[in-house]
């Protein structure tokens, strides 16, 4: 007979889940080898707006003067060369172009959101808008790779690392951070990589580009071999030698979180697909988020599958929608992506308000970059890098508001700049996070997200 | 009243501008970073060429416009006198004036020449031009900081930016000298790791029973003095166990461990140790560990990841220098220089260059459009592989400055700088989409390595062109169908020539190479003209100081340094350098390594960081020891690991004791063996022996070779690289970014990061790779195979089970648990008639899986 019931089993583990046992403890990290929980949720360093991320990420920079940026200088000087303002020479001579699409105000605070986002533009009051965004360089896999890591010249943890590092996860079920669909190139899986942090903060990758989000699955999940009872006795012979073997050694960290680890994989194998399944959700749900119509019902489908995460405690969760990189066909293809991605956010943010949990999740759009407000063969736009806009919306950012600008054409942001740093650095600090504080020690030396950069943007916080 | 400095005119800025009056400052304190943000305005100038002009000019005109045309009036004296010197004595002089207690950043301000010279980095004033004036940028947060701990107030910070604009009104005359940050040499030798390697004398313990080497007198000594005791010997079965894993990274099999355990006398012991060292899978085992270090992959990841199909080479050759015992210090000197080492035939003419691919396989940046940085940054990546292989320090830290914890100065970085810039590094990934870095590749050539062209990447342009000619060909004929004029088709005529011409290129570039199995080589070659390099300022590629001649670091110059000959790259002096007997670091470093992969911690357990922000040895006489031993023994990593594993200290059981426990959580002082889980590798590789699949043949080449040159994630699929043949794990694909799902879950260090230890982490996703995985399911399905045909009955079956894979037998409660299992599983089909016909190998796989499963197996005790 088995001596160990399984609630006498995890109650016995002294340190919780997910031992780090550290030989050198995390590489040339900290001097005590002692065990610690890695993945156990962690106090903020101060109270946190924030206890999650939605990140979308519209990757290949998505159009700022054809969504959120208003910019109605571009029809005053339609047609005519930007001049000799600052950042001109990124429009490569090329002519302006006024956006195709019409801006309407919305809401009590009047944002200007273009006729692109009907039903985003419906939660206007939970948008703050920033106009004023900016990044280093206008090439994507530069861009990209430093949207993911503040970094591109080095391999560096990206953003949902270190906040996992920073904060560990609620759900242990389930893995802290998750990626679905994330692109196979432009820094590929360095994109959610943990770099130098250990591996057990590394992206969980769901799908991939291409891939439709219903046939993608976490890896391992399901047992080939027994049904569900079987292996539930196929675990309890196994766990009955691990405790023979934690007996010998006792007491044993290390081994307690072997132990325990099995039966969180245990419990994975039914929370996780259970989590992917849809079954419980009501048809109204499904609905809000465009679930069954042909243009949303991919992502749609990954909008609610974040709100799944969110809700079962997930720490981060990236979604990614590709295709916004409109050198031509510009009328066309920003239609469609905004067409497949406006009614599953405005979906997103309507459920998660309803479920009180639009209050403490962060919710970030954007991409790499934005595009030229001039044109390229008058239906397209190229890769602006100097002023685009991202947007944020709930876990504690204030809405209706419009932060920070691009000047009179939206080239160049020129007021409450916001550097891809800042997003970083601003995205710590409603999580509860010091991003000066937040370090981790590799090859001698103390790394973070931001490096030496990095300003809270203070205004937008609510 | 003038200054001598206004009756020179040297406060009005020059109109034409120099690089100097583009530099920043950097604040030491953290400039490093401060660089990054740099190189990024670097990058944008480049791009935005034309813009970076006409905003200059903008600049000037306004510049010239609002500078003072005449002297400073009392007015501007006023103003400096009341606004200005105030708050820099309030705020500023405590760390940046002479009377400061130590002048950070170089940077003075107490005197006007101070404080338009600005500091280690550049201009903190810039008269008239407050964009150009770090001190700006800093008081405003921007950026910089300063102060460090509050910003000043915004009238403060607006009357600084006046008077900037009216051109820094400044009466402080004097001198003062440029503040060199400089680097007591003298003092900074008494760190422990700077010391010359003294071999120690043997100490002499309380117990004269337990130790049978002088390694075990060292350890007992600190046991001693730390009121602790060593623990008993370890079983013969475990001791075994752990041996075969350490040294070959295989679990024996039930017959070498009944062997063993019937004879575990000393002799029998160093017999398998012998046996052991000298078999292929030593050097299989052993090469993959330096493989960590040295960050081997076979693509350059980063934003565009090619791959690397020659990278193989190098591994094969580490695998041999291992099992051939290859002296360490010829190891390191093939590394960095075999190129430049006279071979005695062809063989090590081959070796020799494939050795230098370790200077090759790092990560690169191919969609860098900057020649200099794109340069600078290989260059770097070598220094920083190459300091912290060989000598355990963070070189790479003096890029963009001195070092802030070790003594290396940034003129030192750009002596070993000077030696890699003189050295061209052939990557081979061609050119192509994207790429704009392409790299070549060695091919021998009678008795030579020459540079060969790739064809990575061409092929798409092949494919482009020949649809574009078909397409002109197809014009052309409609065009002569339809009578068009001779001028049109002569037009058509003529783009056709060009296409084909453009084609014929192309096809060249794209050829497979003319002999097929030529042989290619990543590595390095010195270049046609080695030269010392600039130092850069703030580490910036294109912001050139004085040249500096090559050379080494001086912390570790204990003796003479050999002289970087000039007319070659100087690779071959750095290798004497480091493998010279006064060198303090090489030898502790290595010593260290081979320490660490025995016990599971290094005696200094920052393994790459040797330097003050490294962890202190816990036992330095007996690291100088070892060290000493090594160099001794003609640096045969061999003969080191035999003494090691010969000690009593090694054979150790590896139960706790509480109250050791509670002294000495850690086991610094290595009162057992710890505990140690096998690594990845270990655990498929001992996954395929037990189930009896294991492919113990070498790989030849790559899965990569196979794909070939490409991008991966554009070009080539990620999925491209899936192994299905059961050779050991050190043959698998290491492809960055795409690292095989084994090794990823199980801790494999991220390849473009130089490891030196691995992490131990415990998480749901290794035990659901355990569970359902179809590499376990499918092994275990092999093991009970094997099970089912080696033996008959139900309990022999329980003990082969646990011979092969734990190295002892079953208890009977195991056996009896096991069988029930077995059973259950057997019947579980019953009670809806799914039984299959093959439930009996089912119910037994699953009970192999469990044994596979076990933190027995995947443990070292």
């Amino acid at each position: 007979m088995f001596p160990y019931s399984r609630r006498q089993v995890l109650k016995s583990t002294s340190c919780g889940f997910g031992y780090l046992a550290l030989a050198g403890l995390a590489t040339e990290s900290a001097r005590a080898a002692k065990a610690v929980a890695p993945l156990a949720p962690k106090e903020p360093h101060y109270a946190a707006k924030a206890r999650r991320v939605i990140f979308l990420c519209m990757r290949g920079g998505p159009s700022h003067v054809d969504t959120f940026d208003y910019k109605p200088g571009l029809k005053k000087h339609e047609g005519e060369a930007p001049g000799n303002i600052e950042g001109a020479a990124s429009q490569n001579g090329r002519k302006l172009m006024p956006s195709p699409w019409k801006f309407q105000q919305y809401g009590e605070s009047g944002l200007p959101v273009s006729d692109l986002y009907p039903n985003l533009a419906e939660h206007a009051d939970d948008l703050c808008l920033i106009n004023g965004a900016h990044t280093t360089l206008p090439n994507h896999p530069q861009a990209l790779v430093q949207l993911h890591t503040g970094q591109f010249q080095f391999v560096r943890p990206s953003v949902g690392s270190w906040v996992l590092y920073g904060l560990g996860t609620e759900n242990q079920d389930l893995p802290g951070f998750v990626t679905l669909k994330p692109p196979s190139r432009l820094g590929g899986a360095q994109n959610y990589g943990s770099a130098f942090l250990p591996a057990v903060y590394q992206g969980t990758a769901i799908g991939s580009n291409g891939q439709s989000i219903r046939e993608a699955k976490i890896g391992n999940i399901s047992n080939p071999r027994f049904d569900v009872k079987t292996q539930r006795k196929q675990m309890d012979l196994l766990q009955q030698s691990n405790q023979d073997l934690l007996q010998r050694h006792e007491p044993n960290t290390e081994l307690e979180g072997v132990i325990e680890s099995y039966e969180l994989a245990f419990r994975m194998q039914s929370a996780v697909p259970r989590l992917m399944d849809f079954a419980d959700e009501t048809p109204q749900t499904l609905k809000q988020y465009g679930i069954g119509q042909k243009q949303t019902d991919e992502f749609g489908q990954m909008c609610l599958m974040a709100r799944r995460f969110a809700e079962a405690g997930v720490r981060y969760i990236e979604l990614t929608h590709e295709g916004w990189d409109q050198h031509s066909g510009l009328k066309a293809r920003l239609t469609e992506n905004c067409g497949a991605t406006d009614k599953p956010i405005a979906g997103l943010i309507a459920d998660l308000k309803q479920r009180d949990l639009l209050k403490d999740t962060l919710i970030i759009w954007g991409g790499e970059f934005g595009r030229t407000p001039a044109a390229k063969k008058s239906d397209g736009r190229d890769h602006n890098s100097t002023g685009f806009s991202v947007w944020m919306a709930g876990g504690g950012v204030k809405g209706g508001m419009r932060y920070g600008a691009t000047d009179e054409f939206g080239i160049t942001a020129v007021d409450n700049k916001f550097h891809t740093h800042d997003l970083h650095a601003t995205t710590l600090h409603l999580l509860g996070l010091d991003h000066t504080k937040l370090t981790y020690r590799y090859a001698g030396r103390d790394f973070r997200l931001t490096d030496v950069h990095g300003n809270v943007a203070d205004d937008i916080i609510g | 009243m003038m200054t001598d400095a206004e009756a020179d005119g040297t406060m009005y800025p020059p109109l034409k501008r120099n690089d100097d009056n583009r530099r920043r400052a950097c604040v030491p304190i953290r400039c490093r970073s401060w660089l990054y943000t740099m190189f990024a305005r670097r990058f944008v100038r480049k791009f935005l060429m034309v813009q970076q002009t006409s905003v200059l000019c903008l600049v000037l005109s306004l510049a010239v416009s609002t500078l003072p045309a005449d002297e400073p009036t009392p007015a501007q004296h006023e103003f400096f006198e009341k606004k200005i010197r105030p708050v820099l004595v309030k705020e500023c002089y405590s760390c940046h004036s002479a009377q400061g207690k130590s002048v950070k950043a170089g940077l003075l301000l107490d005197t006007r020449e101070g404080i338009r010279r600005g500091g280690e980095s550049g201009h903190a004033v810039v008269p008239g031009h407050p964009e150009e004036s770090l001190l700006l940028e800093a008081v405003r947060h921007e950026g910089l900081q300063m102060p460090p701990k509050k910003q000043l107030a915004d009238d403060i910070i607006a009357d600084f930016e006046t008077w900037v604009r009216m051109g820094a009104p400044d009466p402080r005359d004097g001198k003062s000298a440029p503040v060199r940050h400089s680097i007591n040499f003298e003092q900074s030798r008494n760190f422990w790791a700077f010391r010359e390697i003294c071999v120690p004398v043997v100490p002499q313990s309380e117990n004269k029973h337990w130790p049978v080497s002088d390694i075990d007198h060292f350890v007992l000594a600190k046991l001693e003095s730390h009121s602790l005791a060593p623990s008993a010997d370890a079983a013969p079965g475990y001791l075994i166990r752990r041996l075969y894993f350490d040294l070959i990274g295989l679990p024996p099999t039930p017959d070498q461990v009944r062997e063993f355990v019937t004879d575990p006398s000393d002799q029998a012991f160093r017999e398998t140790v012998d046996r052991l060292l000298n078999s292929d899978q030593f050097g299989e085992r052993w090469g993959r560990h330096w493989l960590d270090v040295v960050r081997y992959a076979e693509s350059t990841g980063m934003e565009r990841n090619y791959t690397y199909p020659e990278a193989w080479r190098y591994r094969d050759y580490v695998i041999e220098a291992f099992n051939s015992d290859k002296p360490f210090d010829r190891f390191i000197t093939e590394q960095i220089a075999g190129d430049l080492l006279t071979p005695a035939d062809q063989q090590e003419r081959n070796a020799n260059q494939v050795a230098t691919g370790m200077l090759a396989l790092g990560p690169k940046s191919l969609n860098e459009r900057d020649n200099e940085k794109f340069a600078m940054d290989i260059v770097d990546e070598q220094i920083d592989v190459v300091s912290r292989a060989f000598l355990g320090l963070t070189a790479s830290c003096a890029r963009c400055h001195d070092h802030k914890f070790d003594p290396i100065p940034q003129t030192e970085y750009y002596q070993l700088a000077g030696i890699f810039r003189s050295t061209d590094t052939f990557y081979g990934t061609g050119g192509g989409n994207g790429n704009r870095q392409s790299g070549r590749l060695l091919a021998l050539r009678d008795d030579e390595f020459v540079p060969v062209n790739v064809s990575g990447g061409i092929k798409k342009a092949v494919r482009k062109l020949s649809g574009q000619l078909k397409a002109q060909q197809k014009r052309l004929d409609r065009a002569k169908q339809q009578k068009f004029s001779e001028k049109q088709i002569q037009q058509i005529e003529k783009a056709i020539v060009r296409i084909q011409r453009q084609l014929k290129t192309a096809r060249e570039k794209a050829a497979p190479p003319a002999q097929p199995d030529r042989h290619l080589v990543m590595g390095v070659r010195d270049s046609a003209q080695p030269a010392d390099t600039e130092l850069r300022i703030r580490g910036e590629a294109n912001e050139r100081a004085e040249p500096v001649p090559r050379g080494f670091l001086t912390i570790a110059t204990l003796g003479q340094a050999p002289d970087p000959a000039h007319e070659r790259s100087g690779r071959a002096e750095l290798a004497r350098w480091l493998i010279q007997p006064e060198n303090p670091l090489t030898a502790r470093v290595a010593a260290n390594r081979i320490w660490q992969h025995l016990f599971g911690n290094g005696i200094v357990r920052t393994v790459n960081n040797f330097g003050a922000n490294g962890d202190r040895p816990s036992h330095p006489k007996l690291l100088d020891y070892l060290a000493g031993r090594l160099t001794a023994d003609d640096w045969s990593v061999k003969s080191l690991i035999r003494l090691i594993v010969s000690s009593r200290t090694y054979r150790q059981a590896s139960l706790p004791t509480a109250v050791a426990l509670k002294a000495d959580p850690e086991n610094r002082w290595l009162w057992r063996m710890s505990p140690r889980r096998l690594e990845a590798e270990a655990l498929r590789d001992a996954v395929l022996a037990v189930s009896g699949t294991l492919d113990l043949s070498p790989a030849e080449k790559s899965i990569v070779t196979e794909v070939g040159n490409g991008d991966i994630g554009r070009t080539l699929k990620t999925n491209s690289f899936a192994v299905s043949d059961t050779k050991r794990s050190v043959y698998l694909p290491i492809v960055r970014g795409v690292v095989p799902e084994m090794l990823r879950v199980f801790d494999f260090p991220e390849p473009s990061i130089i490891a030196g230890s691995r992490d131990v982490t415990t998480v749901p996703i290794q035990a659901l790779y355990m569970m359902n995985s179809p590499f376990v399911v499918e092994q275990s399905r092999a093991m009970a195979n094997r099970l089912l045909t080696e033996t008959g009955n139900g309990a022999d079956r329980i003990h082969l089970g646990y011979q092969l894979a734990l190295g002892r037998a079953a208890t009977s409660q195991e056996i009896e648990r096991s069988l029930n299992f077995i059973d259950t599983a057997y019947h579980a089909g019953d009670r809806d008639k799914r039984r299959r016909p093959d439930s009996e190998q089912e119910a037994w796989a699953g009970f192999c899986q469990v044994v596979l499963a076990s933190a027995e197996f995947r443990y070292l005790e």
